[in-house]
């Protein structure tokens, strides 16, 4: 007896602390599930109810609808000013980006590489617009074109110019922060040995700093092109009666009625950034960046 | 000096107050391997950096064939380097890579294609050209490294650790390799390295640092039979060091009083430093007359061709003694054992204290 009751003794503690650590790993990976899919589920309603929503036959939105139809995709044309508001926006974006990338890269080049006087200013500079509100930023070049107006008598506002200039502003922090934590990541000695092998300053930074940090400045012309074409409070500014862009004529939409169409058109907008981002999951692998 | 290829004279790097390379001075024969050894935070990669023109030089000269080249960026210098990295493009193919320097040179294609061939073939890759770096082993990708920095035909070849991120067991096989390889080109290298085992097997001569400063430069001979101070004769090989009073020619005073029966007769007297190494001294009996101290036997480990011993002088200090072993009758001294410790004269290392070797004007026999 006592002999089988030796082998069995050290068994039993052994056993008791492996059940209590599965049931803790259940409990704790049930807990991780549903806060998962709470959280996927708050992320999706929206998109999944505009996209329901855009499937409705009646003009007035009512719950449960009398039926589906895919009309009102048909219609979108039906929107007002849709075509040319799209284009603005998919304009003023593709701007900003190119501007912001032209600011950004070589700025957080001179961040990373160099230590110079002002540095610390410079970067607080170029991120500081991350801070302020939008509204407020709107409101003051506003301000400040109508002076520029009134001074000059050009027609500024809801030009191309200040839009892209403006959205310049809300962009270039978003660059700057991903193009700095690229470069933070890549190795110095590979430009060095560019140099060494006898290329010239302009050479490494051609043919090797740029294109290794291809994928930052991917990452950061995704940010700042999304960044710039949903953006609404600032842009609500700076638009004229003639030139507006998706958000707003979405918003002033929105003022006076709701129906399946204005559902349809922001679906499309959806879409358009969506698209945009699997063209540039074919180049760059997104979920390696972001 | 038509002997001398590259010259390093007064090589001095500040950053602000503190030197991190302090006036270094060497001469590097044209086809010859020198090996800068040391601790890390020695200058030893600063000076490497400082030759290839990453960091510029506070003071001296870097004469190549005799041309000043401190003040040449870079990719003027037409010095191949390996970094410790590879440092390889990641967004280029093996035969970019290696085509890179040539590339920037603006060679012909056809000379390109053929140098090309010729490294790849030299470093046994030909048939990686079309991989990317992320393709291939660390072994491989330092043979690019290699290729890469060969294919420029470098006047220098700069190797920083190189081997210090292959495996143990890869090690010795590349070490062998470049050193072949630096051979049969008549390649000038200067190759840093922490690993004394690796820099004792790949140089032509050393240059020891620390703290910024050469200690000592010369073959391995040199540095092991003759170290130049109590530095050196630690940190190649190993050597126990005991500090003393120094006098009446051979007798070394420990602070607490016992005496240590040099086996040189020295003129100096004063404070001194004696460096012994583990496998130069022996045990004896402790009442024999060849006895110089006598020590205690704190452990006795079998490490297969020599037994090691941890032995203690009367005042604490601990030293170490490699016994040969000879198949027979190992370990012959047991912990706790008294014991006496003597060597032969010309075993005897004995510094000044200011780090000078001294030299014994004749000597004792144990």
């Amino acid at each position: 007896m006592a002999g089988i009751a030796a082998p069995m003794a050290p068994a039993t503690p052994a056993q008791a602390p492996a059940r209590i650590k599965a049931s803790r790993l259940t409990a704790a990976g049930v807990f991780v599930w549903v806060l998962i899919t709470a959280g996927v589920l708050v992320m999706a309603v929206p998109l999944v109810m505009t996209a329901y929503i855009s499937l409705f036959r009646d003009a007035v939105v009512v719950f449960p609808p009398s039926g589906y139809s895919t009309a009102w995709y048909m219609r979108i044309g039906e929107f007002p000013r849709f075509g040319e508001s799209l284009g603005t926006s998919l304009r003023i974006a593709a701007l900003a980006t190119i501007g912001s990338l032209a600011i950004g890269i070589p700025a957080s080049l001179a961040l990373v590489r160099y230590s110079f006087l002002g540095r610390g200013v410079l970067n607080v500079l170029l991120l500081s617009p991350l801070t302020v509100p939008g509204v407020v930023i709107g409101l003051s070049i506003y301000v400040l074109v109508v002076e520029v107006e009134i001074a000059t008598e050009a027609p500024l506002i809801g030009s191309d110019l200040v839009l892209a200039a403006a959205h310049l502003l809300i962009t270039t922090p978003w660059v700057v922060r991903l193009c700095v934590a690229n470069l933070i990541g890549l190795d110095r000695s590979v430009e060095e040995a560019a140099a060494n092998l006898g290329a010239r300053p302009w050479s490494v930074l051609w043919r090797v700093t740029l294109p290794m940090m291809r994928q930052g400045i991917v990452a950061a012309a995704l940010f700042a092109f999304i960044v710039s074409f949903e953006n609404i409070e600032m842009t609500l500014f700076l638009i004229s009666p003639g030139v507006m862009t998706l958000p707003i004529s979405v918003l002033q939409y929105l003022e006076y009625r709701i129906d399946p169409l204005v559902a349809a058109v922001v679906m499309v907008q959806t879409l358009v950034i969506a698209g945009l981002l699997l063209l540039l999951d074919r180049y760059v692998k997104l979920s390696r960046i972001v | 000096m038509s002997a001398s290829y590259l010259r390093i004279e007064g090589l001095t790097k500040r950053f602000g107050a503190s030197a991190a390379v302090q006036d270094v001075n060497l001469d590097v024969r044209q086809g010859e391997m020198v090996v800068l050894l040391g601790p890390s935070g020695c200058g030893k990669t600063t000076t490497l950096r400082l030759i290839a023109g990453f960091v510029e030089a506070t003071a001296g000269r870097i004469l190549l064939e005799g041309q000043d080249y401190a003040d040449l960026p870079p990719y003027r210098r037409e010095m191949g380097m390996v970094f410790q990295s590879y440092a390889l493009f990641p967004h280029m193919t093996v035969a970019q890579n290696v085509t890179f320097g040539l590339r920037m040179r603006r060679l012909p294609k056809p000379e390109i294609e053929q140098r090309l061939a010729a490294t790849l073939e030299m470093v046994e890759l030909s048939s990686m050209a079309e991989r990317y770096p992320r393709q291939l082993s660390g072994g491989q990708q330092q043979r690019v490294a290699l290729a890469r920095a060969l294919a420029i035909r470098p006047k220098v070849l700069l190797l920083d650790e190189p081997l210090s991120n292959l495996d143990a067991n890869l090690r010795q096989q590349v070490a062998r390799e470049i050193r072949q390889l630096q051979r049969a080109a008549g390649l000038t290298a200067l190759m840093v390295t922490h690993d004394q085992d690796e820099a004792m097997m790949m140089a032509d001569r050393l240059v020891v640092m620390d703290k910024g400063a050469v200690q000592q430069v010369g073959t391995q001979e040199e540095l092991y039979e003759r170290p130049a101070n109590p530095f050196v004769a630690r940190f190649i090989g190993h050597s126990n060091l005991v500090a003393g009073e120094l006098s009446g020619g051979t007798r070394l005073s420990l602070p607490d009083g016992t005496v240590i029966g040099l086996a040189g007769h020295y003129a100096a007297t004063g404070p001194v430093t004696l460096a012994i190494r583990p496998e130069r001294a022996r045990l004896c009996a402790p009442g024999d007359a060849a006895a110089r101290v006598t020590v205690v036997v704190e452990d006795a480990t079998y490490v297969g061709a020599h037994v090691e011993y941890l032995l203690a002088l009367p005042d604490g200090t601990r030293l170490i003694l490699h016994d040969p072993t000879d198949g027979g009758g190992t370990r012959r001294h047991a912990p706790g054992d008294r014991a006496g410790l003597t060597w032969d004269p010309a075993s005897e290392r004995l510094f000044d204290a200011a780090g000078v070797p001294l030299t014994a004007r004749a000597a004792i026999p144990a």
